[in-house]
């Protein structure tokens, strides 16, 4: 059966343990991490997984963050891994949406353009780190009760983007102003961190995710937004345009086959899956056994109940 | 497959003749904003002088019936009363009577309906004798049975929440009132429609909306069981392709695009040269620059 690191082969999500744990971990120098679902559900730590990352560091293994949670800053996130135990980590070592949407702009706007933005504080601060003026965030700054008040509202001509976040102030007036913004100029961008429909929370609840306000602006401007966050790899190159990565000696663990194994899989790296987050192994069994190639790609090569199951493979 | 002919001349009378009844869109066709369209008003009437029947189907859902009627006679229409209006609003709190009451009885143990739009989509929903979430006391056993979108400039991401919450139930519907992307403002620009914040609960929720209005036929099927119309002797008029002219075509009415609103007459012939079948039923059977080009069609 084929599906160790580098081969090629249908990959079939077999569980990771003992000597083909020992021999993967051992493969690689990079370890990919998504968060929700994998270190940590809401503030509380996946037991077991701060010890598996911090023997994987004593390994000398480099460990990166990537995930497509647009709320929070890489600030933030450091501050997260360490309050709940996990090795230190860098900034730069943490990708998330808000930061790679930031690059995107960056790299796709030209010099003075500004970015119409549905979302929060985090997404507001990574654009201004980066030199993209931006309005938007927050309750929308209405010029009157009415829709046709809105709509007189006058339009800032610098804006060359609309980016669209989690917005929690998400709201009919700051759709209407998107839209604006979208046909003001046929050069507009449009932008969202990710497509995930669901943000988990504590306890098993869920509140709507960032690809509900994405479907919402593509309905309203009846046109497709490019979308930083995985599956789409543009997270990982920019992981590997901050460090030197081999695909191959590269591991992506997740909890979500549609973004962090889809991904995975199609930048050549291998996959993990855990079952910590919002992915039960039947659903895997079923894209193994459908017909369809564009399910397969969902397929790990590889899955463990919880990152804790690689401890025996990290001991000494 | 429909092949989009200018409506002039004695092809006017021609198909106007047999004619027993109009359908009519309404934004984009009777008027555009708080204008009327030149001669709009005098076709109303002309229709009605020479013996046939005028109704009215719009997805519009922020305006209860009672208003669409004062509406009418305030831009000059005369004669149009509110039990001649079908729009999504009313059909939707139809729609939402049937599955939920049982198409009659009173409102106890129905469940309430949580509604997604203004107080004119509300009053519709609460004059077909059902009860709105977050009105007055829930009664014991009277769960959220249904989440209705419509067009809802009040849309935050706290009842998006809220609708998500109510639909983890799966006997709770989910029902929208049109799927209309965005709507033309006097001024050229565009206004979201209904079917962007259907998407964002669809999206939410994982589930598929029942939608009401146009393109869809429950309102043809409304405007049936009141009136009774001969889909072979009706024409549809309207101004959006994907919405008043696909409708034409799935109820078996032949359909007249008029050009005073939201399609342009080439969209109509781009879908008629394409390859797709779907693109074809997007075709009108035929077209006229206003509905005022309708009149000569009629008898003095």
């Amino acid at each position: 059966m084929a599906g160790t690191a580098g081969t090629a082969g249908p990959r079939l999500c077999r569980r990771l343990e003992g000597e083909a744990a020992r021999a993967v971990l051992a493969n690689a120098d990079t370890l990919l991490f998504d968060c929700d679902g994998v270190l940590w559900r809401g503030d509380t730590a996946i037991s077991g997984a701060p010890a598996a990352l911090g023997r994987l560091a004593a390994a000398g293994k480099r460990l990166c963050y990537v995930t497509n949670n647009s709320g929070r800053t890489r600030v933030a996130y450091t501050e997260k891994l360490r309050r709940l135990g996990f090795p230190p980590a860098e900034p730069r070592h943490i990708f998330g949406t808000a930061f790679c949407a930031a690059r995107y702009l960056r790299q796709a706007l030209p010099p003075g353009a500004a970015a119409y933005v549905l979302g929060g504080p985090a997404l507001a601060a990574e654009l201004e780190a980066v030199g993209i003026p931006h309005l938007g965030p927050g309750p929308a700054a209405l010029p009157g009760p009415a829709p046709a008040d809105w709509a007189k509202a006058p339009l800032d001509p610098a804006v060359r983007a609309v980016l669209v976040g989690f917005d929690e102030h998400f709201s009919y007036a700051k759709l209407c102003q998107a839209l604006r913004y979208l046909l003001q100029n046929p050069d507009c961008l449009l932008v969202g961190t990710n497509r995930d429909h669901r943000l988990p929370l504590e306890g098993g609840a869920a509140i709507p995710g960032t690809g509900c306000l994405v479907k919402a602006v593509e309905t309203a401007a009846q046109r497709e937004a490019f979308i930083v966050g995985k599956p789409n790899r543009f997270m990982f190159d920019c992981v590997a345009s901050e460090f030197q990565v081999d695909p191959a000696r590269t591991i992506m663990v997740g909890d979500r086959l549609d973004t962090d194994i889809l991904m995975g899989n199609s930048c050549g790296l291998t996959t993990l899956l855990t079952l910590t987050g919002v992915t039960a192994l039947d659903e895997v069994q079923a894209h193994l056994d459908s017909d369809c190639p564009a399910r397969h790609s969902l397929v790990p090569d590889y899955y463990v109940d919880s990152i804790a199951d690689l401890l025996p493979a990290l001991g000494e | 497959m429909a092949s989009c002919r200018r409506l002039s001349g004695a092809g006017l009378r021609e198909v106007l003749g047999p004619a027993q009844g109009l359908l009519f869109d309404c934004d984009g066709v009777l008027w555009a904003g708080e204008r009327a369209v030149p001669g709009a008003p005098e076709l109303l009437e002309r229709l009605r002088r020479s013996g046939k029947a005028a109704l009215f189907v719009s997805n519009n859902s922020r305006r209860s019936v009672a208003e669409l009627e004062r509406r009418f006679s305030r831009l000059g229409f005369r004669g149009v009363r509110a039990e001649h209006v079908f729009s999504s609003a009313l059909c939707s709190a139809l729609f939402l009577r049937q599955r939920l009451l049982g198409g009659g009885g009173n409102g106890s143990g129905a469940g309430r309906v949580f509604v997604l739009g203004g107080e004119g989509l509300r009053g519709e929903v609460r004059d077909a004798g059902l009860r709105l979430a977050g009105e007055g006391e829930p009664a014991p056993g009277e769960p959220v049975r249904a989440v209705l979108v419509g067009y809802d400039d009040q849309f935050t991401f706290a009842k998006l929440a809220q609708a998500c919450s109510y639909l983890r139930d799966p006997q709770c519907l989910l029902v929208a009132t049109d799927p209309d992307p965005w709507h033309p403002l006097s001024d050229g620009q565009r206004t979201p429609g209904t079917g962007s914040l259907t998407a964002a609960v669809e999206t939410a929720s994982g589930r598929k909306a029942l939608v009401v209005g146009k393109p869809n036929t429950y309102m043809f099927d409304c405007i049936v069981e009141r009136f009774g119309v001969d889909p072979s002797r009706t024409l549809m008029v309207g101004d959006r392709l994907e919405t008043d002219i696909l409708f034409g075509k799935n109820c078996g009415l032949a359909t007249i695009l008029t050009l005073t609103g939201v399609s342009r007459l080439e969209e109509a012939q781009a879908y008629m040269a394409s390859d797709s079948a779907a693109a074809k039923d997007l075709v009108p059977n035929y077209y006229v620059d206003s509905i005022a080009d309708l009149i000569p069609g009629l008898d003095e």
